[in-house]
């Protein structure tokens, strides 16, 4: 074989291992989808036409909405918590210098680290201590500690980006350090902070372990899927499965315009790594 | 002179590094953590050697649960089966997860022109931000005894190929490969892309072969990449209860025979006995499990990082 037919047949492979792998990591959300939408019962072959009694269902039903509604509540509200809380140490790990700063950030990052499983025992050890389990704001309380890492990640990442010299400029043009906060560094973050706010709200939206330990009777939606999905076979979750993925898909496309920009914006439109 | 007295108190004037809003900024988090993550941790370690009296956890410095968890490792609740089981699910899963994934990202970054890079990193890293929950969802729907694989094999009349890996530990790692392997396209792209693509050009240009300069100068360079996705996989698969729940149905059959995973015993524990200790014992053994791969695994790195300090 010549050395282009070579190389063609490389790239020809590297590209069917990659429709593969994404046929493999889109299919379960892809069935869901399509299942939802469906009269069967089941989700088998062969199709029995379309239907959206199972989003009547989940209407009707209540559980499920329930839950949702609970969601709705705890992640945005832990979301901007966790963001508000993570711009403020953002902001002093980038501008101060002083001893332990590594070890602090590395210390911030720890929550996401650690399995949900170990978190959860230790967070329902301690609150049921303090009979601060078993209710919505136990799972706020954790979702916020949750969440501070990657909105911290985020936000640090924008305002490492940010030249030191604006912030002096504004210093030695009169303003107090609280007016070049708001008026200079705060614009400056702003993509950061949108970002980590959505990152930090996909966590807690999705996050199941730590809730199930901490949430009693008030459960977030993952808890309430996790407790129907043990009982019965029930389509309608495959109703409120493709609710929550059009959730995410939004969330995704919020990242997509705030977050990518931040981590390869140098590299845009400079064609300096062409393919093989 | 009092002129001066001011000059000499602006030449005092606090540094930019100097400031309330230092401790300002810094309290709300650090408050947070101490409270609702040290508090907890700390607590967790301890809280395993109480004791329970009368249902009741009492404050205590006692090895007996420790000593009631090591007694049952092969007889009674079998909890060394369960760590076996675990650790059998988890590192092929990881192994296997990070092979994959370094495969797709060789050929995103030598496959794909730059321009659409990115859009292969989007699509390939997107499912990170739908719910790992509801995946597996779909996964059971799929891989069902007359789930969607199956009903279409027999709807086109290839009922004999029928799959049954529902409730087995195949389908355990089936789920948690799909949950790890976009976290691990992030890891192993930044090692990918930060191998020097003149390193590359000079090893053809000598006339090596493409799969000898994969051999001799791209996979050495991707190795701490690797040992980071292999462990960091492990661990997070270790730490898993839901996909050895919902696609393992608990007790999933392996080799090793139809025993739960480690965390699978964990979450029953703490269903069906009011032993709150004892099941925190048992989740601080599932730690050490985790800092001993994680020990592995630097070891592991040490002579790559090394070799790369030169």
């Amino acid at each position: 074989m010549t050395e282009g037919g070579e190389r063609r047949a490389w790239i020809v492979a590297a590209r069917i291992w990659i429709g593969i792998f994404l046929v493999f990591l889109y299919l379960p959300i892809f069935m869901l989808i399509l299942f939802s939408m469906q009269k069967n019962q089941f989700a088998s072959f062969p199709l029995m036409g379309f239907s959206t009694e199972w989003y009547r269902k989940l209407f009707n039903d209540g559980t499920l909405i329930t839950a949702l509604g609970n969601s709705i509540l705890v992640s945005p509200a832990a979301a901007t918590v966790a963001t508000i809380i993570s711009f403020l140490a953002a902001y002093a790990i980038n501008r101060f210098e002083f001893r332990g700063r590594n070890l602090l950030t590395g210390i911030f990052i720890m929550p996401v680290l650690i399995p949900g499983l170990i978190l959860g025992v230790a967070c329902l050890g301690l609150l049921s201590r303090l009979h601060l389990n078993g209710e919505l704001y136990s799972v706020f309380l954790m979702h916020v500690l949750l969440t501070t890492a990657p909105a911290l990640a985020i936000i640090q990442l924008r305002l490492s980006q940010l030249p030191r010299s604006h912030e002096e400029a504004a210093w030695d043009l009169g303003a107090t350090e609280w007016q070049a906060l708001r008026r200079v560094v705060i614009p400056w973050a702003l993509p950061g902070i949108v970002g980590g706010w959505l990152l930090a709200f996909t966590f807690s939206f999705d996050e199941f372990l730590i809730a199930w330990f901490v949430a009693g009777f008030d459960q977030t939606l993952p808890v309430a899927i996790f407790s129907v999905l043990k009982a019965v076979v029930d389509p309608s979750l495959n109703a409120i499965g493709t609710i929550v993925f059009l959730i995410s898909g939004i969330v995704l496309v919020g990242v997509e315009m705030f977050v990518l920009p931040l981590v390869f914006g140098r590299e845009q439109g400079t064609d300096s790594n062409p393919g093989v | 002179m009092e002129n001066s007295a001011i000059a000499l108190r602006g030449a005092k004037v606090r540094t930019p590094n100097q400031s309330w809003l230092r401790e300002f900024c810094l309290l709300p988090a650090v408050a947070w953590y101490g409270v609702f993550f040290f508090g907890p941790l700390c607590f967790f370690l301890w809280f395993g050697f109480w004791r329970v009296e009368d249902y009741s956890p009492v404050a205590d410095f006692s090895l007996t649960n420790y000593r009631e968890i090591f007694a049952n490792m092969f007889t009674g609740s079998n909890y060394g089966w369960g760590i076996a089981q675990s650790l059998w699910v988890s590192v092929p899963a990881a192994l296997i997860a990070t092979t994959c994934t370094y495969l797709v990202v060789l050929a995103i970054v030598y496959g794909v022109p730059a321009r659409r890079q990115r859009l292969a990193l989007l699509l390939t890293v997107a499912p990170f931000w739908s719910s790992y929950l509801l995946r597996l969802y779909a996964w059971q729907i799929i891989l069902a005894r007359e789930g969607a694989i199956n009903s279409l094999l027999t709807a086109i009349g290839l009922g004999e190929w029928r799959i049954a890996l529902m409730y087995t530990q195949i389908a355990t790692r089936i789920g948690l490969i799909h949950y790890v392997t976009p976290i691990l396209i992030i890891i192993l792209y930044v090692t990918v892309s930060n191998i020097d693509r003149a390193l590359i050009d000079v090893s053809r240009n000598l006339g090596a072969t493409r799969l000898q300069t994969f051999r001799k100068v791209i996979l050495p360079l991707s190795r701490v990449g690797l040992i980071t996705s292999v462990s960091f996989a492990t661990i997070i698969c270790l730490g898993d209860f839901l996909s050895g729940s919902l696609l393992g149905g608990g007790g999933g059959t392996s080799l090793i025979g139809r025993v739960p995973t480690f965390p699978d015993m964990i979450m029953s524990e703490y269903g069906s006995s009011s032993n709150l200790p004892r099941t925190t014992a048992m989740a601080s053994i599932l730690v050490v499990i985790m800092l001993i791969v994680l020990a592995i695994s630097i070891r592991l790195m040490t002579p790559a990082l090394k070799g790369n300090r030169r």
